[in-house]
């Protein structure tokens, strides 16, 4: 039997990487493929190939689908070839109901009008077809994710798809919502439909694959019947990855002092639009000079968790923070203040005023410092900027060059220096080194060694598993709001990713002390002057 | 920031100069260049331009404030019936008045006078109103999250409405009480007669000749000492910038630029009293956008939000301090549109803030937020006030008084696509 989609040696390159190395995969009539690997293994990378986001001439090596070469301009090829992407984020209407969304863009009609009794008609026959107990002039809107994520399904079959490719779509339902996708993908399965089913959930990918495939690093490194293999391999086959970077972490010095940078204790936070819980539960402390390493797989909240510490994100639930001996505030400005800052993820969206030049992006935070009854000293706000932008060796012109025009890594520095410049004892450091290169990397670790080496406190959230065995003196992986596993220096990365997919709660460390047990023999005033923090950095 | 002089600076002076040479020689009997009719289009461009740079604030975090002709009407209108002792406002206040005495005896009534008040009392009391109700204003935008769009729409229609009940719909002269009464000062030895009709005087006075000239030496001097400082900063720092030569040449020009200006005026009656307010309105709207924590935050929070809320910024805070001034310069605004106009009627302040806003994107900052500068604003309204006043008086477009309208509509559309045009050709 030949496969209905075949990939043979597909290569994409982005500037300065390769996403997709050599990959081949193909996928039979009725079969149900799984594709595994971590985050940035290369597989949203393979998705927009197939689905024409990605052109055909922007990558090498060639794409059959059913015995056809295809060469896909864009989507609109791509569906017409009968592939349909059902994407984490839904694509749907929220305003229109059922029986619109499914029809959008190809209405039927009559005269030039729509004509609503026949799209009715045939969406009712659609939704029994498949079994789902919908109707079809609900408002979207009012269905849960679970029911959208089966609308957006009938909506690709409802164009004759062949061929779906589901990007994580168990990733924000409940359990009983999951066993019925996974129902209805089994019947769809019957009938002949041929899917690439993608999850970090591995009971679900044996509960449904008839195939596995694993990419690491853009390559298919292992490709087997599900029946023949097992979750301990494809772990291992996943984190693969060699630590071929240097992380140039020095072993965490003698504590600086006998009390705790920060305190989490039972942390519960909702979120503020939809009200469900994200974080449940969290509790660590953190000493000062230590470097916590939080790990997890996309949408775990480590990015919710920092966000929340700082007071940017989140209605508290339960629990409390504390930073030194005080309860942290909730307003970023205030937290700040208290001494806690945060260097955020998404460094051109959440970091810089892009059109702004370095000096004026790099003072932002620290304003306060360099100006005496609100008016800005232009003599201390240039040396303070100048002493940090020669510190960090951000590679610009001047402090007069635009931010948005730098690159990545001298982008990232910029944002590192405006949180340094307000002397913090907790940095907060989300992804510091997505998309920058290897050298700025390296600047970037040795960085870190030296805050810690005057004791500041470092939590590094970090997709990449090397980095984060590499650079953390303890790691907490979270899973799915909670805290999955808690590992010391030597941890390996099957047991944090085996954490970070919900395995047991494998706990390496003894419970951390809490506020209420710690005695508290700080006097508030720690504090390490910035003459010694200085040369270092 | 950047210091040379770019592409768009100069287009936009030399758009000023030609529409000023036009109206020069298309004005019968050179009308235009008179001192006397100078003066006026002085007069008229320090309300537009106060206005203007009031909007600024508020558009250089991204909002916008669509109430501020109708403030203007309402704040002027406000001060005028306070002033002179009219209208339905004063009676509900007298009566208040009289409730007190019943009610707590004279001695607490005392403290509340009915109006008329005197003038400084009442325009203080307007201004608090108005930033009261800028307050308002800003904070349901970032409370809410209302758009400003919205907020101020609303704002505008209900300040007209509260406007003409303020006024009853008439139209009350700027006289009370106090016209032509003074308050004795001595100083030294010797008494000087200050003015008791503050409101009244405020668009009729002007500076004498030789204070006209004082005052732009003093002014000139400061502006060279800055200079000088700013210079001799880069020089220490080696910031890229200005030589020394640039600079004294910039500070020339300018200066020459203001002393011709208080000569030309000093032919007809002196500098006038509006020219000054819109000057010391600029220039701390200048120093605040330039200078302060306060207005490094309005241009990252235009910039991007975000980045400013995790930079630490209390993006809320700022943003209704920004809306709170823009009231306070409403207010100032409406105080000298509705004495310049001797009369507060229902149509003062009509379409004035699309003036503002106009001079604002003429100027060069970008409706989005982020992008502006105080100098910039000065042009923009100082081309739509050349250009209103310019088409009143030639013969042909004063026959046609809409055809004021579709020009200044024009030139706002032109000067806009000639600057995004320009900018990319500097990118």
């Amino acid at each position: 039997m030949s496969p209905v989609l075949s990939a043979r040696n597909l290569t994409k390159r982005f500037p300065g990487v390769v996403a997709l190395k050599d990959v081949s995969f193909d996928l039979h009539e009725g079969e149900i493929h799984a594709l595994c690997g971590e985050n940035g293994a290369g597989k949203s990378t393979l998705i927009k190939l197939l689905s024409g986001l990605h052109a055909h001439g922007s990558y090498d090596g060639e794409l059959e689908v059913g015995g056809k070469f295809a060469r896909f301009r864009g989507i609109a090829d791509a569906e017409h070839a009968g592939l349909a992407v059902i994407y984490q984020e839904l694509a749907l209407v929220e305003e229109m109901t059922v029986a619109e969304n499914i029809f959008l863009g190809r209405e039927p009609r009559r005269f030039g009008l729509v004509n609503w009794e026949k799209m009715h008609r045939e969406t009712q026959a659609l939704l029994r077809k498949f079994q789902i107990n919908l109707s079809p002039d609900t408002p979207v809107s009012r269905l849960g994710v679970g029911e959208k994520q089966l609308v957006e399904i009938v909506k690709a079959l409802g164009k004759n798809s062949r061929i779906l490719i589901l990007d994580e779509p168990t990733a924000a339902l409940a359990e009983h919502e999951t066993q019925i996708l996974l129902n209805i993908l089994r019947d769809l399965r019957g009938r002949g439909i041929a899917c690439i089913y993608i999850s970090h959930r591995l009971d679900e990918v044996f509960a449904i694959a008839d195939r596995i495939t694993i990419l690491r690093d853009g390559e298919t490194v292992f490709t087997a019947k599900a029946a023949n293999t097992s979750k301990p391999e494809l772990i291992r086959h996943m984190v693969g990855r060699e630590i071929t970077e240097l992380f140039p972490r020095a072993l965490k010095l003698d504590p600086l002092a006998d009390h705790q940078a920060l305190y989490v204790e039972n942390l519960s936070v909702a979120d503020p639009h939809t009200g469900s819980l994200r974080l449940k539960n969290i509790t660590f402390t953190i000493a000062p000079g230590e470097v916590l390493g939080i790990g997890g797989l996309m949408g775990a909240g480590r990015t919710e968790l920092l966000m929340h510490l700082y007071g940017a994100w989140g209605e508290r639930v339960g629990g409390r923070v504390a930073i030194g001996r005080r309860l942290l505030p909730d307003s970023p400005p205030a937290t700040l203040r208290s001494g806690l800052a945060l260097v955020s993820e998404d460094r051109r969206r959440q970091g810089l005023v892009l059109d702004q030049s370095v000096g004026f992006n790099l003072s932002l935070s620290p304003l306060a410092r360099m100006s005496r009854c609100g008016l800005i000293q232009p003599a201390r706000e240039h040396s303070l900027n100048d002493a940090f932008f020669r510190r960090l060796g951000v590679r610009a012109t001047g402090l007069e060059a635009t931010a948005g025009k730098l690159s990545g890594g001298n982008q990232q520095k910029i944002v590192l220096g405006k949180a340094l410049m307000t002397e913090p004892k907790v940095i907060l450091l989300d992804e510091p080194t997505r998309g920058i290169d290897v050298g700025a990397k390296a600047e970037i670790y040795e960085l870190i060694n030296n805050l810690t080496a005057v004791g500041k406190a470092v939590v590094l959230v970090s997709s990449e598993l090397p980095e984060l065995i590499g650079m953390s003196d303890r790691i907490l992986m979270l899973h799915e709001g909670r805290i999955a596993g808690e590992f010391e220096r030597g941890a390996t990365q099957e047991q944090l990713l085996a954490a970070a997919m919900g395995g047991e709660s494998v706990s390496a460390s003894p419970a951390p002390p809490t506020l209420l047990t710690m005695p508290c023999t700080y006097d508030g005033s720690y504090a390490i002057p910035s003459s010694i923090f200085l040369p270092i950095l | 920031m950047n210091s040379k002089f770019s592409l768009r600076d100069l287009s936009l002076f030399f758009a000023l100069l030609a529409i000023a040479a036009f109206f020069t020689f298309a004005v019968p009997g050179y009308g235009f260049v008179t001192p006397r009719n100078l003066t006026q289009l002085v007069v008229e461009v320090s309300i537009t331009a106060t206005l203007a740079v009031g909007m600024l604030l508020v558009i250089l975090p991204g909002h916008i404030d669509l109430s501020a002709g109708s403030g203007v009407g309402l704040l002027g209108g406000l001060a005028t019936v306070l002033v002179g002792g009219t209208g339905w406002l004063t009676k509900a206040l007298t009566n208040f008045h009289a409730w007190l005495g019943a009610t707590f005896g004279a001695k607490v009534a005392a403290c509340f006078p009915p109006p008329p008040w005197p003038d400084p009392v009442a325009m203080l009391v307007c201004l608090v109103v108005a930033m009261v109700f800028w307050g308002l204003m800003g904070m349901l935008v970032v409370r809410e999250r209302i758009q400003a769009f919205i907020v101020t729409l609303g704002g505008m229609l209900i300040f007209k409405g509260l406007f003409w009940r303020v006024i009853e719909s008439h139209t009350i002269p700027v006289i009370g009480p106090t016209l032509g009464k003074s308050w004795p000062l001595a100083v030294g030895g010797q008494t000087f007669d200050v003015p008791q009709d503050w409101l009244h005087r405020l668009t009729t006075e002007y500076l004498d000749a030789t204070t006209g000239l004082l005052l732009a030496a003093v002014i000139s001097l400061l502006m060279l000492l800055g200079a000088v400082r700013g210079w001799a900063r880069r020089r220490k720092h080696n910031i890229a910038g200005d030589d020394g030569e640039l600079t004294f040449v910039k500070w020339l020009i300018v200066a020459q630029l203001l002393f011709l200006f208080v000569l030309v005026a000093n032919q007809y009656q002196g500098v006038p009293m509006p020219a000054v307010i819109c000057g010391a309105v600029a220039f701390a709207v200048h120093t605040l956008t330039r200078h302060t924590r306060f207005g490094r935050y309005l241009y990252a929070i235009g910039g991007n939000e975000e980045a400013a809320v995790i930079s630490g910024i209390a993006v809320k805070k700022i943003v209704v301090r920004a809306f709170v001034l823009m009231g306070v310069i409403v207010a100032i605004t409406g105080f000298m549109q509705t004495a310049y106009a001797g009369y507060t009627t229902p149509d003062i302040g009509n379409l004035m803030e699309l003036d503002a806003v106009a001079a604002c994107v003429i100027g060069g900052v970008s409706l989005r937020g982020g992008r502006g500068t105080v100098l910039g604003v000065l042009y923009g309204a100082l081309i739509m006030a050349t250009l209103a006043k310019g088409m009143s008086l030639t013969t042909f477009t004063s026959r046609y008084p809409e055809l004021k309208y579709i020009a200044r509509g024009a030139v706002l559309i032109l000067a806009v696509w000639m600057d995004s045009r320009l900018s990319k050709r500097i990118d």
